[in-house]
Parts: C-alpha cells; sequence; structure tokens
C-alpha cells in the first residue's frame, strides 16, 4: 500500500508544509519548489506524497485551499494556514527540536 | 474524522474531483513552463513535467482515499485485525461466543414467542376493534355470568356500538357415523361470525347472514384440522353430510389452515362451527331476558370507536335497559357489560409472564456482556504494551476504538448469527417446552421483525461487553503504560476499580433474578400446600355427552327421568369393573379447576325481602357418592341417598362458602332456596331443602377463593354433560377403555373422552406456574453461576497481580490466615454493594410479579433475606477460592515473581 510508505513520510512532510504556509499563501508547486530551494535541493517533495498530505491535512483543518491566479495569470489551487494548523506547527517544530536535541545528545555521547 | 464530515466528502465528492484534476494539470502546467524558461523545447518540458510527476491517475486515487475510500480501508483493516486477534486467542473466542450465543439464543427465543403471543396483532382486519362482551352482576360480584338472547339483539339492534356481534359457545357434540363415536370441539355462533372477523374459506364457503334460521343452520364450516383428520383433506368434501349429536349437517367449506377461534373452548381447538339463531329448538321459545343461556359473546366495535367510548355508551345503553326492566335487573344487583379487546382477553393471563421472563432473560445477556467486558478488561491490560507502543507510534484513539470495538461487535454477530441458527434448527423443540395453555403459540414463527430483534441485540450486546473496555484501554496515558509494560504487570488501579463495580453489578442482577425466582418458589410451595378440599389420588375421571337433537322429539334422553336412569345405569356397570373402589358421575362443573361454569340466581325463603341483592351459585350436580369418593367432609347434616329422586323432596347440600354467607350462625340446613322462575322449560319452582353443608372445594383453582355453590343429586337434576369419576387402583388408560365399553354397551352412540387421572388434573393446573418457576429458575442459576465466573475470576486476577505484596507481607511475618482475611474483606466490599444494589433493585421491580404470586408478598422479608444469604455465601465461596490459593505461594518464589 503506498500509504504505509507515506505515512513514513508524513510526519516531517507535514512540518515542511506547514512551515512553508506560515510565509504565506501557496500553490502546491510553489511548496515544492519552495522547499527544494530553501534546502539547497537536499529536500524533494514528491507529488505523489505531496497533494495526499494537503488533501488530508485540509480535511484536518490545518490549513484551507482557494482558487486563485499564480504568478503568471494561471490558475491554481492556494493553500493557507488555518490558526489550528498554526497550533500544529508549533507542536510540530517542538517536536522536532526536541527529537534533534535528543538525537544530537546521543550522537554526541555515542 | 466525523462521520458528518465524512458524509459531506461523499456528496461533495464529484466537486472534488474535478478540483483535484484541475490542480494536478495546473502543477504539471506550471512545471513545464519552467522547464521551457529553463530551455527544454515544449515536448520535452511537458514530458519531463509529466515524468517527474508520476501517474497522474495512481496520484488521484490516493488523495481522494482521504475520503470514503479511505474509511472504507480502515473498516476492512479493523475487520481483519479483529479476525487475527480472535484467531490467535481460540480459548477466548469460543467461551465468549458460546456465552453470547446461549445469551442471545434465549434472548430470541423469548422474544419470537413474546413477539407471536403479544405484539403481533391478531390476524384479521381491524383486530383492534374486536371485543369479547362480559355480562357481570356487580352487586353480588359474580362476573362472566352469560348473556340471554334478549340481551343479544338489544346489543345487536339498540345499543349502536357494535358493527356485528356474535355469540361464541364452545360445546362438546358428538360426532356419529364412523367406526365409534367420536367427541368434536363445537362451536356455536351467529351467522354473522365469520363475517364479522373477516374470515374466508380456503374451499367453498363459511355460512353468512342469508343462512340465517331461528334454529340451527344446516350447513357448517369446518377447521383445516377436522378436514384433514377426518376426511384425509379430500378435496370433495363439500356438500358431504356429518351427523353431530344425532342431526345432519352439511359441510359448507372449510376455514384456513392458520384460523383458530380467538377465545374460550372446551378442550381442544374448534372443528365444527354451527350458527344458530338462538330461538328455536333446541334453545328455549321464547327466549327469556332472564335466562343467561349464551357463555360468550365477541363483538366488533364502529370503526373509530375506542373501547373506552364504547365502554362509555354502553354504561349508558346497560343503565336504560335496566330501568325498564327493573324485574330481570333489579338495581342491587348492579347488572353491567364489560368490554375487553381481544386480545387482551386471549393473552392477558399470560402477559405478566412472558414479560417477566423476557425481562429475566435480558438480564441473564446482561450479565453475560458484564463478564465478558471483564474478560476483555484483563486481556486489554496484557496487550496494554501493544497499544500503547501503537500510540506512540501516531495511531489515534479513535482510530484504536474503532479497532477494539470492531473486535467486539465481530463476536457478538458471529455468537448472534450462531444463536438465531440454533433458534431456527431447535424452534420445534423448544415450542413443545412451552405449557400447551399459552395462547397464540400457532403464531410463532420467524419474522422480519424476529429477525432485526436478533441482529439489534447483537449489535447492542456488542456494543455493551467492548465499549468500556474499548475506552478503558486507550484512555490511560501511554507513558504510564510503556512503562507499567514494561515490567510486566498489567491492570492500573482505575482498570481494577472497573473491574470490580462490573463484578458488583452482576451481583446485583443476579440477586433481582434470585429473589423473583424465589418468590414464585415460595408462592408455588404455598400453592402446593393449598388443601384443595378433595383427594386427587387414585382418582380417574372421565367425560360423556349425551347429544341433543336439534328437534326435542328425536332426544332420546330429553325427561330428566331417561337421564338420570342412564346416570344409574352407568354407575351400576362401572361398579362392576375389577378394580374400582367406588364411582360417581357429576356435571360438567363438578370437575375441580374445569372452566366450565353453571350459574344460576337463587332466592332464599327466609330473606324473600332481601331478594334484590340476587345472590349467585355455581349449580353442580352430582351423584351421593362425589363426596366420599372424593374424601371432601361434610360438615353438617346428611349427604344425598340414592332415594333423593325425582319422586322424593327436593333437596341441596351447599358448600362452607354459601352457608357462611347467608348463614354465619351456621343454621344452613333445614333452609329453604329455589331458582326463581329461571329454567322455565322445567316446573320446579318448588322450594329447594338444604339437607347439608360441606366442606369447600377449590373448583376455581388453588390460588382462587371458593365461589358459593349449590349441589343438587343428579338424581332430581340430571344433566346432559358428565363426569365419571372412579376411585381405583387399576391404570388409568385400561381403565378409560373399559369404561367407554360399558357406556357403549349401553348406547352405542355416546362417546368417552377426556380421560385423566385427579392427579394429572391438578399437575395441569400447575404446569403453566411450574413453567415460569422453572425457567426463572434456571435463568436465575445461570445467572449465579456467571457471577461466580466473574467473582472468582476478578478476584483470582488481583492476587495474581499482588504475589509480590503477599510474598512481602509473609515475609514479614504474616499468617496465611492474615492474608485470607485481606483477600476475603476485599471481596466482600464488592459483595456487599452488589448485594446493596440488588436489594434496592428487588425492592423496585418484584412488584410486577405481582399476579404471579400467592400467598407471598413483592418484598417477602425472608425471601429477601435468605436469597441475599445465599448469594453472598457463594460469591464469597468464589473469592475465597484464588485468594487461599494466592497464601500457598512460597513466600520467597513470591518475592521473585516479576
Amino acid at each position: 500500500m503506498a500509504q504505509a510508505k507515506n505515512d513514513v513520510l508524513s510526519g516531517t512532510l507535514a512540518l515542511l508544509v506547514l512551515k512553508t504556509l506560515a510565509r504565506g499563501a501557496m500553490h502546491g508547486y510553489g511548496i515544492t519548489l519552495h522547499i527544494q530551494r530553501v534546502s539547497n535541493e537536499a529536500l524533494r517533495v514528491e507529488e505523489g506524497s505531496l497533494y495526499p498530505a494537503l488533501h488530508r491535512m485540509e480535511q484536518d483543518g490545518w490549513i484551507r485551499a482557494e482558487w486563485g491566479l499564480s504568478d503568471n495569470n494561471r490558475r491554481a489551487r492556494f493553500y493557507e494556514l488555518t490558526s489550528k494548523g498554526r497550533k500544529q506547527l508549533a507542536q510540530e517544530e517542538k517536536n522536532w527540536s526536541q527529537l534533534t536535541e535528543a538525537v544530537a545528545s546521543v550522537l554526541q555521547f555515542g | 474524522m466525523s462521520l458528518l464530515s465524512r458524509i459531506r466528502g461523499l456528496l461533495g465528492i464529484e466537486r472534488l474531483e474535478r478540483d483535484l484534476e484541475e490542480e494536478l494539470r495546473s502543477h504539471v502546467e506550471m512545471r513545464a513552463q519552467d522547464n521551457i524558461a529553463a530551455g527544454m523545447s515544449p515536448e520535452q518540458a511537458r514530458y519531463e513535467a509529466h515524468k517527474q510527476f508520476g501517474n497522474m491517475a495512481l496520484m488521484k486515487e490516493d488523495a481522494r482515499e482521504m475520503d470514503i475510500v479511505r474509511w472504507l480501508e480502515t473498516a476492512e483493516q479493523n475487520f481483519r485485525y479483529a479476525v487475527r486477534m480472535l484467531r490467535r486467542n481460540p480459548g477466548f473466542t469460543a467461551v465468549a461466543i458460546l456465552t453470547l450465543a446461549l445469551g442471545i439464543g434465549a434472548n430470541v427465543a423469548t422474544f419470537t414467542v413474546v413477539h407471536a403471543v403479544l405484539l403481533n396483532p391478531l390476524p384479521f382486519p381491524h383486530p383492534e376493534q374486536l371485543v369479547r362482551v362480559y355480562d357481570d352482576l356487580r352487586g353480588s360480584n359474580s362476573g362472566d355470568i352469560g348473556m340471554s338472547v334478549p340481551e343479544l339483539w338489544d346489543l345487536r339492534d339498540k345499543s349502536g356500538v357494535f358493527q356485528d356481534i356474535s355469540v361464541a359457545w364452545p360445546v362438546d357434540a358428538n360426532l356419529t357415523g364412523g367406526e365409534r363415536p367420536d367427541r368434536v370441539e363445537f362451536l356455536g355462533t351467529n351467522t354473522n361470525y365469520f363475517t364479522m372477523l373477516g374470515v374466508r374459506a380456503q374451499l367453498g364457503r363459511v355460512y353468512t347472514v342469508e343462512d340465517s334460521q331461528p334454529g340451527f343452520t344446516e350447513g357448517i364450516t369446518i377447521s383445516d384440522g377436522f378436514w384433514h383428520r377426518v376426511f384425509g383433506g379430500d378435496p370433495n368434501v363439500l356438500g358431504k353430510k356429518i351427523r353431530l349429536d344425532g342431526d345432519l349437517y352439511t359441510i359448507l367449506g372449510v376455514l384456513p389452515p392458520g384460523f383458530r377461534h380467538p377465545g374460550r373452548s372446551l378442550g381442544s381447538e374448534v372443528e365444527v362451527f354451527a350458527a344458530a339463531g338462538f330461538n328455536a329448538a333446541p334453545f328455549p321459545v321464547p327466549p327469556l331476558r332472564s335466562v343467561r343461556l349464551l357463555p360468550g359473546t365477541i363483538a366488533r366495535l364502529k370503526p373509530g370507536l375506542s373501547v373506552a367510548q364504547a365502554q362509555a355508551r354502553l354504561d349508558a345503553f346497560t343503565a336504560e335497559l335496566s330501568r325498564d326492566f327493573p324485574v330481570e335487573y333489579p338495581p342491587a344487583a348492579k347488572w353491567g357489560l364489560r368490554l375487553v379487546q381481544v386480545q387482551d382477553d386471549l393473552v392477558g393471563k399470560v402477559r405478566t409472564e412472558l414479560l417477566v421472563l423476557f425481562g429475566a432473560v435480558g438480564c441473564v445477556l446482561l450479565i453475560a456482556c458484564v463478564n465478558l467486558a471483564n474478560l476483555l478488561l484483563a486481556r486489554a491490560a496484557s496487550r496494554q504494551r501493544e497499544i500503547a507502543i501503537r500510540q506512540a507510534l501516531g495511531a489515534g484513539r479513535a482510530r484504536l476504538i474503532g479497532q477494539l470495538l470492531t473486535e467486539s461487535l465481530l463476536l457478538a454477530t458471529i455468537s448472534g448469527a450462531a444463536a438465531l441458527i440454533t433458534v431456527i434448527i431447535l424452534k420445534g423443540w423448544l415450542l413443545r417446552l412451552a405449557p400447551a395453555d399459552i395462547p397464540r403459540l400457532n403464531e410463532v414463527n420467524l419474522s422480519p421483525g424476529v429477525l432485526l430483534f436478533a441482529f439489534a441485540v447483537s449489535i447492542v450486546t456488542g456494543l455493551i461487553f467492548g465499549l468500556t473496555p474499548a475506552l478503558q484501554t486507550v484512555r490511560s496515558n501511554q507513558v504510564t503504560n510503556l512503562r507499567e509494560g514494561s515490567r510486566g504487570s498489567g491492570s492500573s488501579k482505575h482498570q481494577m476499580k472497573i473491574s470490580r463495580s462490573l463484578v458488583a453489578s452482576e451481583i446485583a442482577l443476579s440477586l433481582v433474578l434470585l429473589i423473583a425466582a424465589g418468590l414464585l418458589l415460595r408462592s408455588f410451595w404455598h400453592l402446593i400446600e393449598v388443601r384443595p378440599g378433595f383427594d386427587p389420588h387414585h382418582v380417574v375421571t372421565a367425560k360423556i355427552w349425551l347429544a341433543v337433537p336439534n328437534d326435542p322429539t328425536k332426544d332420546p334422553y330429553q325427561t330428566p327421568e331417561k337421564r338420570a336412569a342412564f346416570h344409574r345405569e352407568v354407575l351400576t356397570r362401572i361398579r362392576g369393573l375389577a378394580g374400582v373402589e367406588q364411582v360417581a358421575v357429576g356435571s360438567q362443573n363438578s370437575l375441580p379447576m374445569s372452566s366450565v361454569h353453571f350459574q344460576l340466581r337463587f332466592t332464599i325463603e327466609s330473606m324473600a325481602a332481601d331478594s334484590e341483592r340476587a345472590p349467585m351459585a355455581e349449580i353442580v350436580g352430582i351423584s351421593p357418592d362425589y363426596f366420599p369418593l372424593l374424601k371432601t367432609p361434610l360438615m353438617q347434616g346428611r349427604n344425598f341417598r340414592d332415594e333423593d329422586d325425582s319422586k322424593g323432596q327436593r333437596v341441596a347440600v351447599v358448600n362452607e362458602t354459601l352457608a357462611r354467607k347467608y348463614w354465619p350462625e351456621g343454621d344452613a340446613v333445614g333452609q329453604h332456596v329455589r331458582f326463581g322462575g329461571v329454567l322455565p322449560q322445567s316446573p320446579n319452582i318448588a322450594w329447594i331443602t338444604i339437607v347439608g353443608v360441606v366442606s369447600d372445594i377449590k373448583s376455581d383453582g388453588l390460588d382462587a377463593a371458593s365461589a358459593p355453590r349449590i349441589y343438587l343429586p343428579v338424581n332430581q337434576s340430571p344433566s346432559y354433560a358428565m363426569v365419571v369419576y372412579l376411585r381405583a387402583n387399576a391404570d388409568p388408560g385400561t381403565l378409560g377403555d373399559s369404561v367407554r365399553r360399558e357406556v357403549q354397551s349401553i348406547d352405542p352412540s355416546i362417546p368417552v373422552f377426556g380421560v385423566m387421572t385427579m392427579d394429572e388434573l391438578v399437575a395441569k393446573y400447575l404446569e403453566q406456574r411450574r413453567f415460569a418457576l422453572q425457567l426463572l429458575g434456571v435463568f436465575a442459576g445461570v445467572a449465579l453461576l456467571l457471577a461466580s465466573i466473574g467473582i472468582y475470576g476478578v478476584m483470582a486476577y488481583t492476587f495474581s497481580q499482588r504475589t509480590n505484596e503477599i510474598g512481602i507481607r509473609m515475609a514479614m511475618g504474616a499468617q496465611r490466615g492474615d492474608i485470607l482475611k485481606i483477600a476475603v474483606s476485599e471481596g466482600a466490599v464488592i459483595v456487599v454493594f452488589g448485594v446493596a444494589a440488588g436489594l434496592v433493585g428487588s425492592f423496585v421491580l418484584t412488584r410486577f410479579l405481582q399476579t404471579m404470586l400467592f400467598d407471598v408478598k413483592p418484598t417477602d422479608p425472608i425471601t429477601f433475606a435468605a436469597i441475599s444469604a445465599l448469594l453472598a455465601a457463594v460469591a464469597l465461596a468464589a473469592c475465597f477460592v484464588p485468594a487461599r490459593r494466592a497464601t500457598r505461594v512460597d513466600p520467597l518464589v513470591a518475592l521473585r515473581h516479576e
């Protein structure tokens, strides 16, 4: 099942998407470009993971979507954070830093 | 995701799909444009964009599954997981399914009967309009005294309440012309009987108003059973003639198999339906208002009229009639008519019993659920680690609850299906267990209502036993669980508390059932101890019916002398049979526990001025040996003698109840009574002298007060219907045959039927009570067993958890007794709570048993105390066993136990 594979990713992917959207509303393509660019091409977001994740986050009420026009006047679906999503972002950021700290300290002592 | 949003998703699925497609297309195009900007050719750019994107259709699937698909998939996963879990624990699964299937099966079986007997409307159009009409004399507290023909006509023509009204008069009839005379159950009705009920014949036609005659109509309708019994289902039966009581009748039609007369019959199902106008021979002409011949009347109310409204109009109508006929309806007699819906009339007696049993069987299922919940709770404790890990990995609580609930629902539906199949297979056998006098049992079948009930009860059962453990499992803090789990221990304190409350509630429920069974048992004891006023042992009874032809001139037994001679001949011949010690005959209503009544108004000579009170008594004809044979003691005066015949002085013996009622000073003997003008065809308006007072016989059942009775010598008032009594030390079956032979050697056209010992008679009377008692007893026993298992299980689990603690205590010097004391006192807390709750429940609930009790109050303190003590003892024993086992553990082992 594709879902099992996504599940592993979805934790980090959600964090990345939420963080990206914290800067302002953006369409799916824009999100992939942003993550790619900011991570210096280190992180690539598969479209096959992105849209299901976006859809799920929308269902969960973290983000909401609206049709709009892109920079080059193309119709595109723009996603934007809700207040619930903002809280979720804060939570996930915290979790992430805790995890990395924990991993870092293990590495330090290892 | 809430169900609501899921449904919304389902409804908006089309729009969603369009959005998704457009969104994906715009994504690809944006990337292609960027590729062109980076220097690719348009084709290459588009190709790359598509390639990078992957399969668009597949992704659409992925995104869509968030909705209904994801939900369905979750359900499927849950289901597979549940199946896996159940298969991994075959022992647990088997026990659970067996317990539940038994519980659900018992409920489905009981509901099937409740549905057919109580809930299902009678199989007639507008059954709510059908009523029984009862005549009462409220002044002398006499109910159902029968109706006179002029009253019937008044009700039909003038009351304005009924669409239709018909007599329903069950009588015996002699079918002759076959190998030997046969007794048939015969119902005399009016010609509109079938059109009133809305019943058509399966073959031929039913009689209608066009067939009306003053006397009996020649055309009759027969039941499906009679058609098969006598004619072997012959399709050419129409137009055939049969001879009943010497008269020829023509068969007009055969009734459908499911049809049953919705009222009382004498001994079996009605086989022959015949119509009469009740205004010519064999009925007295002209019909008199004071002769209450007609024993039962059924009517159909006008449309739109409720029973209460009809009753109110009828009350006004009877008041008017009473003013018009002051002689027939003396004000002090308080004559009145009472309407009872036919459905209530039929099942009124068993309604309480069925509902009580239904409640009890529901209780047992609830106890089984509680036990199972406890089992799941304990199992959940051992699965807590697994759950905790899954929660830590991100499984949502709703998802976990759904998964656990799927498991219990699966268990419940499997059990429900098993139960339903078992009930279907065992239906015939189960029905045979029920006493025959429960009405409408022939209508029992597995209707959609029953299937729906079975499904609903399974689901509810699954939710009841699954919800608490499921909630409890995911409720607890995952970190603690991981830690607890790592120590290998199981339940949290909270979980134990829930287990204990569950067990306490089990004890409470079983106590309610046990007390109900105890009350019934005490009633039954009291009932058996009632002195019936006769000695039933070694007495065989048989019935004889002298035919009454419609033409009196053809009646060989028309004069009382001829009937008396026949009775004398029967007595003489049977007295000569081997093994027979005593013989007596009596009228139909001389047989105790029979439902046949013959009540008359009488006048007392010395109280003539008070005649308006209209005293009523049951009139019974007997031969002199009746009281000695039944060992009923004579209190005063003398018994009948053979000389008390048509030439002698008219004499009577009265029972104690009547004597005490009218002659409390004890001077009944020597008084005169007469049945003033009630039987016009017999000129005996002469005074009758009371020559003796006899002790009461419990004729209307052991639990009913004796009615006032006047016994007349059979030689002075011989009846057509007779009961023969034999006190003998011979086999009842052969005795019956001998009696038949002797009777038919006198008159070959007379059947002998209803051969029965009086012990059987009493047993049959007790059968329904015995049935209710046995069933409730079994239910209570099962409840007790389940509750004991429940408390045993919880205590055993507690102690296995506390082996360590016990080891420490014992190492510190605690004696075995000390440990036992702690253990038992902990169990006692549960028991005390359970018993207290059960007592409160019983106080509230036992009042519904009222009508099933005899000589016992619903809150009988002795029963309450004794049963509570019994239950407490059993429950404490159940917790003593695991406690003792816990103390046997070697302290060293116990200390090391981790």
